[in-house]
């Protein structure tokens, strides 16, 4: 086939300028800016810098609190896409039926995710706040909010749900796509429903899997801060703090800029990491069509 | 220094006249020129309103200024706002700020001492007329800083028709901490399961010292020559002030509402509480709240130890001046700040919210007018601070590390509800504080 060219060697870059543009200033330039400060003390408020080493990181690094926002992060990020994917694969093969009133259903599932992260947060406050919330009311417990380990699941509940649409979307259209004679194929050859879904629809959905995967996992460590700044606070006594909510106290409650910047140049990492690991383990046994 | 500028300013002066080259010192201002100033402040609700109504009937008065007010959130938000606009050139000219921001707005090098623009433009503000309290936390090291605007303390918020089903006095509300205890008690016993409640803040503790007549910092709580270089809220007062607390607590007559303004209002609100601390700027909000229900609601004193002799000092929030910028617009804006403070608005802000006037001529017109015999209730945070010493602990303490201060605090308070011991809970809370003093005290001389 032959490849429609340019008629100049220089437009296709002229063309890219305002893309690269937007990146340079929104994108790579604050990244660097980020990248150059974790190595530098900042004055709170005229921004004066000074060279100091890896100061930043120690002290980051000796912070008992930020440590263990580390795992705060890591079991937050787990559950929430672990119970978030797998919830959001159920509600997806039951949507996908022939069901009266399917798109009515549709509609309310991906509801959520037009929500922006505030209102959630604010919604969930409704139900589970230890003054008036319609949960404590109704279980009698008031402290959902205040206890360490329930605050951190409702944090969860609340970030799963939220995503939830997101998910549905994509699960339903890997489910669309999947070919109709592979599936009455292994049914004329006797495999039952569990069968069928393990052997094929699963195997269909695996590219989609994969990429939820790696959406999610953004997700859970970048997105969450809406949620948890309205619900906890990054409470009760820390139990919340994930490594977002920790790096936005840091930037704009304490001002400490050095910090703030060596803790996002951290978590940058962490997710490229997790991306990577991901990209070498669970894409060898995704099956693309 | 003072000298040092009175003799350099006479040999000017004089070297102007020798060679008389006739170049004014002091900038001749027009004052009528048209202006256009931003004011940022950090009041959501209903008194967004409030504040564009009195910045209108400046605007009215001053028909050659324009400002534009603007809501950016709360005040640590706007704070950073104001930051990161002053760093790109185009701060706001008034930006409104919290008490605690004072010690870092001062070492910022972004503002303008309010008096020292006074000066410059010849611009009379009445000090002596400003509240002592009010006056003396916004002062350092003899100069006023910011212009105090909203300001005011802890109450005690009480049911009166709980406390009168409950056997308790409702015109004489509980003062100490065994008073607290014994009235939620007998709350409790009247079918009240939690009676007792206030958010997590740092603020209440900070005024539990004060009245004990504790500084919560060294230097002369922060305002002496030199900045601060540790806490001393884990001294006596403190332990006395959070084990009563986490007592209340452990004993199921207090209710952990958490972070955050609304809670304890809704709790208060709906009669799931019948006492709760909150901010005397809540005056308004939980009068109207309680009125709903048809309860009646009183105040108090907030609670100290029995025979305690500090007093409390003022909260809230006073409006900053950046600098650099022309002085047609600087003047603009001292007459924005100096018309806030004055009698009518201050007046229209306190019935608005219960903040109290930060003025003694605000004050007296609304006694004139028998506001008080009306709403005894918006007397209570004034009187409170009247009875207050006037002393460096009452003039509030001053730390750069402030909004992290508290944050630390609440953190170990939570930690105490789930059973940390008191005493190791504040210990731990100082030495973190303590490395952050150390580390901003360094960063603020780079």
């Amino acid at each position: 086939m032959k490849q429609a060219g340019f008629s100049s060697k220089y437009l296709p870059y002229l063309l890219l300028v305002p893309t690269f543009a937007v990146l340079i200033i929104f994108l790579f330039y604050p990244a660097f800016e980020t990248f150059r400060l974790t190595f530098y003390k900042v004055h709170p408020y005229s921004g004066a810098e000074k060279f100091a080493g890896l100061y930043n990181l120690k002290k980051i690094f000796t912070n008992p609190d930020y440590l263990s926002s580390f795992w705060t992060s890591a079991i937050f990020a787990i559950a929430v896409i672990g119970f978030g994917l797998l919830t959001s694969l159920l509600l997806a093969l039951l949507l996908n039926q022939n069901i009266k009133g399917a798109k009515i259903y549709r509609s309310l599932l991906i509801w959520p995710y037009a929500l922006s992260p505030a209102i959630a947060g604010a919604l969930f406050n409704f139900l589970f706040n230890p003054a008036n919330g319609i949960i404590g009311y109704f279980t009698g417990i008031r402290t959902w909010m205040t206890n360490g380990s329930t605050a951190l699941f409702v944090v969860i509940i609340a970030a799963v749900w939220k995503n939830l649409g997101y998910n549905i979307i994509f699960y339903l259209t890997a489910l669309r796509n999947i070919p109709k004679d592979a599936l009455e194929a292994a049914e004329l050859d006797g495999a039952g429903p569990v069968r069928r879904f393990f052997s094929i629809t699963f195997a269909f959905l695996s590219p989609m899997t994969f990429f939820l995967l790696v959406m999610n996992t953004t997700y859970a460590y970048f997105s969450a801060f809406g949620l948890i700044d309205v619900l906890t606070e990054g409470g009760p006594a820390e139990s919340t703090n994930v490594l977002i909510y920790q790096l936005y106290k840091d930037f704009f409650v304490n001002s400490r800029i050095g910090y703030a910047a060596a803790e996002s140049f951290i978590l940058f990492m962490i997710v490229v990491l997790i991306t990577v690991m991901q990209f070498q383990t669970t894409e060898k046994k995704v099956y693309y069509q | 220094m003072k000298r040092f500028l009175i003799v350099l300013l006479v040999l000017m002066l004089g070297s102007s006249f020798i060679f008389g080259a006739g170049q004014q010192e002091v900038s001749l201002v027009d004052e009528d020129a048209n202006v256009t100033i931003d004011f940022w402040h950090a009041m959501s609700g209903t008194r967004i309103e409030l504040i564009q109504s009195i910045v209108d009937d400046f605007m009215a008065q001053n028909p050659n200024i324009t400002v534009n007010v603007q809501y950016t959130g709360s005040y640590n938000d706007t704070l950073n706002k104001a930051v990161s606009a002053h760093k790109a050139g185009n701060a706001p000219h008034v930006f409104h700020s919290y008490e605690i921001g004072t010690l870092g707005m001062i070492n910022s090098g972004m503002i303008s001492p309010v008096d020292q623009l006074a000066d410059r433009y010849d611009i009379e503000i009445p000090w002596d007329d400003f509240f002592v309290p009010v006056q003396s936390y916004y002062k350092y090291q003899g100069r006023h800083y910011s212009m105090p605007f909203n300001s005011s303390t802890p109450l005690i918020f009480y049911n009166k028709t709980l406390f009168e089903k409950a056997g308790l006095d409702p015109e004489n509300p509980p003062k100490t901490y065994e008073g607290i205890r014994e009235a939620a008690i007998a709350l409790k016993a009247s079918g009240i399961d939690t009676p007792v409640t206030w958010n997590l803040h740092s603020w209440y503790f900070e005024q539990m010292c004060c009245l004990q007549d504790a500084p919560f910092v060294n230097n002369d709580n922060g305002r002496g020559k030199e900045l601060p270089t540790a806490v001393l809220f884990n001294g006596a007062a403190g332990n006395k002030a959070l084990d009563w607390w986490i007592g209340m607590y452990d004993d199921g007559l207090f209710m952990d509402v958490g972070p955050g303004w609304s809670n304890h209002r809704a709790a208060f609100g709906a009669g799931e509480v019948a006492m709760v601390m909150s901010s005397s700027s809540d005056v308004n909000l939980l009068t109207k709240s309680l009125a709903e229900k048809g309860w009646e609601m009183g105040t108090g004193f907030i609670p100290r130890p029995e025979g305690a002799t500090g007093g409390v000092a003022i909260g809230g929030g006073s409006l900053w001046m950046t600098n650099n910028h022309p002085a047609e617009e600087e003047l603009a804006a001292l007459k924005l700040v100096e018309f806030i403070s004055s009698d009518e608005p201050q007046m229209a802000w306190h019935k608005g919210t219960g903040y109290f006037p930060v003025r003694k001529t605000a004050m007296d017109k609304l006694e004139k007018e028998g506001w008080f015999i009306e709403n005894p209730n918006y007397l209570t945070a004034f009187e409170q601070l009247l009875v207050s010493p006037e002393t460096l602990n009452t003039a509030g303490s001053l730390l750069g590390v402030f909004p992290e201060t508290r944050a630390i605090i609440q953190s170990e308070i939570q930690e105490c509800y789930a059973g940390k011991d008191v005493s190791k809970a504040l210990d731990d809370a100082a030495a973190q504080v303590n490395d952050l003093i150390t580390e901003w005290n360094e960063l603020i001389d780079l």
